[in-house]
């Protein structure tokens, strides 16, 4: 296992800036996402990790060993392609074999390694197909495949699932997380999909414009978004701007917002400060004492019903497990202060 | 398919397909009988095997094939070798890329007897060639340059006029081939030759045969560059065929032009067959 460094990444086209300044860590072992919307720079760094992109400035280390300048085809990385990239003249097995064959490995050992990875991804019966002849999953199985045969110090992975209907897009994100977990591989994994970089990451790195906004767990970062952009993107939270009025209890605050007072912990308070708020909808509680609101839009989703309401003609969404409330109905509900989070930035 | 339904494609099909084999087969029937001695001009017609087996016995023949041969596989394969690297550097856009590209294509609209004449021009004796060389002090004094023995000249003339047609098909053949799939082989270790002997070469193997086979054919039977270009100890298979014709000899004539249309199909089966199995691979 071996881990991957940057240090002041930056990569301009034509005047725009792509990565600007981005320094990173990570671990060996360790499976790490770059999420962000289409154009915040996640490909591009991908890109110049596994070499085919040169950065302006700044350096990647992979382990101890600096390979900003190092080519692609010298570098101790597997890619698996958005579009898998299968070799569409070589069946699977040569597909799979492609990458051996050019580190000259023996008849032998290309035989057990390809054997081995075709047992795990259970691509025994398609061994002699062309990649025109295999679905779409089991075409991005080959691709995985064929990266993993490598053995790569680190493996990247640029929106694998993406071409993939739902189903299959869970069967290969469970597979991927699996084969990362028994290969002890470190990875990095970019999509634009939350869920999936929630579901399968060990970190995430939140990018926007070209940086990284936050570096952080999936739990922290859903329960504790430090920016206005991370806490709309992961899960969509609801996000206020408020002043700290009066210390309620030690470490609480409360704050005065356009839908009335809440209650927020905060590590360090000044009185009258302004600050942003943010909370997800699912944190609310119904309570008969709580903030009054407006029942705007009602969806039931099964195991909660979400609602979109209003309070003052501020709208925000809230979701409880169970309720009568209807369009036009008044609900009152709360928010414990854990819930409440202060963030540095607004949105 | 009935039987009527057969009819009524084939009579759809005649007005097209009927007047190619009636043309060619015509041509091909007229050269193979005349060579076996019918339809003579001069004298008795009837079969005979002597027209074939004294054109063979000819030493004169003999070298007429191996140098029509030698020309038409040289021009073929330096065409194509130097048409890929072209292609591959073209196919991005690039600011510019449009523009050369028309330039590499333009010798597709210079007529060959045009484009002998002009290469003439540049390499004789007192040609721009020989002035630059001898202004650059390479050349002591100017050199004869022209009708080399062998055939630089023509040769490089054969392929500065088909190198474009290669082009033209490798290009939109290497385009079809997509960026993941170079930068997957890149990404697994293949440097750039590695990439093109084992992606680039396979995929697009069909428009490196069919610009072999045409170059080749074109270049086998060359009578334009030859006579103005080509060496004068050497005579093409169609220089070859046209002394004879021009003495009257039209049966040695048609041993030639038959041996021209058999080297052509012989040598466009090799070029395909040895362009495929250097390249193995299974196509889509």
């Amino acid at each position: 296992m071996i881990g991957v460094s940057a240090n002041g990444l930056v990569m301009r086209f034509d005047g725009v800036t792509a990565v600007d300044d981005v320094t990173f860590d990570v671990a060996p072992g360790e499976f790490v996402t770059l999420l962000g919307p289409s154009g915040c720079g996640k490909t591009t760094l991908l890109k110049m990790i596994s070499g085919f992109l040169q950065p302006h400035a700044g350096s990647i280390r992979l382990g101890d060993e600096d390979i900003t300048r190092v080519p692609p085809e010298a570098r101790d990385t597997a890619l698996c392609f958005q579009s898998y990239a299968l070799f569409p003249h070589l069946s699977v097995r040569e597909n799979l074999e492609f990458g051996l064959r050019q580190k000259r490995l023996s008849r032998d050992e290309r035989r057990r390694r390809v054997e081995e990875v075709a047992s795990t991804l259970e691509l025994d019966p398609q061994m002699d197909k062309l990649p025109n002849q295999l679905s779409g999953g089991q075409q991005q199985r080959v691709s995985l495949g064929r990266a993993l045969v490598m053995r790569p110090g680190v493996i990247l992975f640029d929106e694998p699932l993406s071409n993939l209907d739902a189903r299959l897009r869970d069967q290969v994100r469970i597979l991927i997380r699996r084969v990362q977990r028994d290969f002890g591989l470190t990875a990095i994994y970019v999509t634009h999909d939350q869920s999936e970089a929630l579901a399968l990451s060990d970190r995430i790195f939140v990018m926007n414009a070209g940086r990284v906004e936050q570096a952080d767990t999936p739990e922290a970062l859903y329960y504790r978004p430090r920016t206005g952009f991370v806490a709309d993107f992961i899960g969509g939270a609801n996000i206020l701007r408020g002043r700290l009025t009066a210390q309620t209890a030690p470490g609480e605050w409360a704050v005065d917002t356009p839908i009335g007072v809440l209650t927020a912990r905060v590590d360090a308070p000044r009185r009258g400060a302004e600050v942003h708020l943010c909370w997800r909808p699912e944190t609310a509680e119904l309570a008969a004492d709580g903030l009054p609101a407006q029942v705007l839009h009602r969806a039931f989703q099964g195991h909660f019903t979400d609602l979109a309401v209003a309070t003052n003609g501020v709208p925000y969404r809230i979701q409880v497990p169970r309720t009568q409330a209807r369009e036009g109905d008044e609900i009152r509900f709360r928010i414990a202060p854990e819930h409440v989070v202060v963030l540095e930035a607004g949105p | 398919m009935t039987l009527g339904r057969a009819a009524y494609i084939l009579m759809l099909l005649s007005p097209g397909i009927g007047l190619i084999v009636v043309f060619i087969g015509a041509v091909v029937y007229i050269a193979v009988a005349q060579s076996f001695g019918y339809y003579n001009l001069i004298g008795e017609s009837g079969f005979s095997w002597s027209f074939w087996i004294e054109g063979i016995d000819r030493k004169s023949y003999l070298r007429a094939v191996r140098y029509s041969l030698y020309v038409g596989l040289t021009s073929a394969f330096l065409s194509v070798a130097l048409a890929y690297p072209l292609a591959l550097w073209l196919r991005k856009p690039f600011p510019g890329s449009m523009t050369i590209s028309a330039i590499l294509k333009a010798p597709l609209l210079v007529h060959g007897i045009v484009a002998a004449f002009l290469f003439l021009n540049v390499i004789s004796y007192h040609g721009i060639l020989n002035q630059m060389m001898v202004w650059l002090g390479i050349f002591d004094e100017p050199r004869r340059l022209q009708n080399d023995e062998h055939a630089i000249g023509l040769i490089f003339l054969q392929v500065w006029k088909n190198m474009p047609f290669a082009l033209l098909l490798l290009t939109g053949a290497v385009q079809a081939i997509s960026d993941d799939v170079l930068n997957a082989a890149q990404d697994l270790g293949a440097g750039a030759w590695q990439r093109f002997l084992t992606v680039i070469a396979p995929l697009t193997v069909s428009a490196m045969q069919a610009s072999l086979i045409i170059i080749f054919i074109g270049a086998l039977a060359d009578f334009t560059f030859q006579t103005t270009i080509g060496p004068t100890n050497e005579r093409s298979l169609a220089q070859y065929m046209t002394f004879m014709k021009d003495r009257g000899r039209w049966n040695d004539a048609a041993v030639v032009g038959v041996t021209l249309m058999a080297l052509s199909l012989a040598g466009s089966v090799l070029l395909a067959v040895v362009s495929r199995l250097a390249f193995r691979g299974r196509r889509k």
